[in-house]
């Protein structure tokens, strides 16, 4: 595996699990959870003839961000889809739950310093949604991450970082949306069904998933960003991903608490209105939304390379 | 139906294992596998345990074992591998990546 220094300038999105959870941390500051010399397999792949990993396909552990330690969870998609069985869902919660316990901990012991010491949550999606083989332990999973999720509110922040070659589709796309943060690099997609199995559903006419451009314009990080489902569009190098998490860390829980995307009666308004808008405007493409933004030339948006986007696109306005 | 579990056991001339008490390379992605290396005072032995989806193989695992023993000279170590379908040619090469890793200096 490559060191850190390398990792900094190294793509995010052609990185492996561990390379992504030890690079978004400081520094020598990476301590994995059951790691693969702990052999916690999935009891289930194996009945099923199914090829196994040591690590169920998630690594989880925890490292600094400054003074903030920083649990994370980093999915693997290369074994198989990185989709969530029983044993790398129980990790995800696991982890999720220490950072809470963490924070009760550092309450209890500095309690002058706790927005200084305050752990985060950031979990690297690549995932299809649950693992069919364990589907029950899996859409279990699903719904105590969410549960762990609420838990957190208002104490711990938990982030979203997409950017990686599989997305975060499926039911993952529901959790992503209910965290607090989402960071993502150009590549990173979320969505609910994927591409292909809408084609598949609903016909090439509905969604032509071999167009890659239309998969990109519909579920890619440019459109999250104008729609405000991302909160922070960045280069694509661990580096930079690292760099925007220390700030997030930082940051107030009222401030974390404004990038919310649910979680609220008057979120729920929000998002009830973007459901009236498309209702009403009846959009063939993004790019009608991006134009309803303001975005004069919405077609010369996805040439854009993320510096020179940033600079000139218009998001929609929120309260 | 169930995974293959092959279990070998290789003498080897030399005993020079790896410095770092364990060391682990790869993904079990689809024709690719993972490797998990261990320190074990084995008498100057190698020991692998293998777990694949594919049947009726154990010669070919045995015998692309029994070359990078020889090829590399390790001894006293222990290999356990997942694997998801990879090509012999894959597993040697991951193997090969899996010792130098192991081995290489924390230069920092």
């Amino acid at each position: 595996m490559k060191k850190w220094s390398e990792l900094k300038d190294s793509s995010f999105f052609d990185a492996s699990a561990r390379e992504r959870a030890v690079g978004l941390v400081d520094k020598g500051t990476f301590t994995e959870f059951l790691h693969p010399l702990d052999r916690y397999c999935s009891p289930h792949l194996v009945v099923l003839g199914q090829a196994v990993e040591f690590d169920d396909g998630m690594v989880c552990g925890v490292g600094l961000l400054g003074r903030h330690p920083a649990f994370i969870i980093s999915m693997e998609g290369r074994f198989i889809g990185g989709a969530i069985g029983e044993v790398n869902g129980a990790k995800m919660v696991g982890a999720i739950r220490l950072a809470l316990t963490a924070a009760k901990e550092i309450k209890a012991k500095y309690p002058g310093e706790y927005e200084a010491k305050r752990p985060l949550v950031v979990i690297s999606f690549e995932t299809g949604g649950v693992r069919l083989h364990e589907s029950n332990a899996g859409l279990l999973a699903h719904a105590e991450v969410m549960d762990a999720f609420q838990d957190c509110r208002h104490i711990v922040p938990v982030v979203s970082v997409v950017g990686s070659k599989v997305g975060c589709f499926g039911g993952m796309g529901f959790v992503a949306a209910a965290a607090d943060v989402i960071v993502m690099n150009e590549q990173g997609r979320i969505g609910l069904t994927g591409p292909e199995v809408i084609e598949q559903e609903m016909g090439k006419e509905e969604f032509d998933a071999s167009n890659k451009a239309l998969v990109y314009r519909t579920t890619g990080a440019k459109h999250k960003y104008i729609i405000q489902d991302c909160n922070y569009l960045v280069e694509d190098t661990i580096g930079d991903f690292h760099k925007v998490l220390g700030e997030i860390a930082g940051k107030s829980m009222e401030e974390i608490e404004k990038m919310r995307r649910i979680g609220s009666i008057d979120l729920v308004r929000e998002q009830q209105e973007l459901v009236k808008l498309v209702g009403d405007m009846q959009p063939k493409d993004s790019m009608d939304v991006w134009k309803h933004f303001g975005n004069e030339n919405p077609a010369a948006l996805p040439e854009l390379s993320t510096a020179e986007f940033l600079k000139t696109v218009k998001r929609r306005a929120r309260s | 139906m169930a995974l293959q579990v092959l279990e070998f056991n290789f003498k080897s001339a030399a005993t020079q294992s790896i410095p770092k008490e364990w060391s682990h390379t790869g993904v079990t992605g689809s024709g690719d596998l993972e490797v998990l290396l261990e320190k074990k005072d084995l008498g100057g032995g190698v020991k692998a345990k293998v777990v694949t989806p594919v049947k009726g193989f154990d010669a070919v695992w045995e015998k692309m074992i029994q070359k990078f023993v020889t090829d590399t000279g390790v001894g006293n170590l222990s290999i356990e591998i997942n694997d998801d379908n990879a090509t012999p040619i894959v597993v040697y090469m991951r193997l090969r990546q899996a010792l130098a890793e192991a081995t290489a200096k924390e230069a920092e």
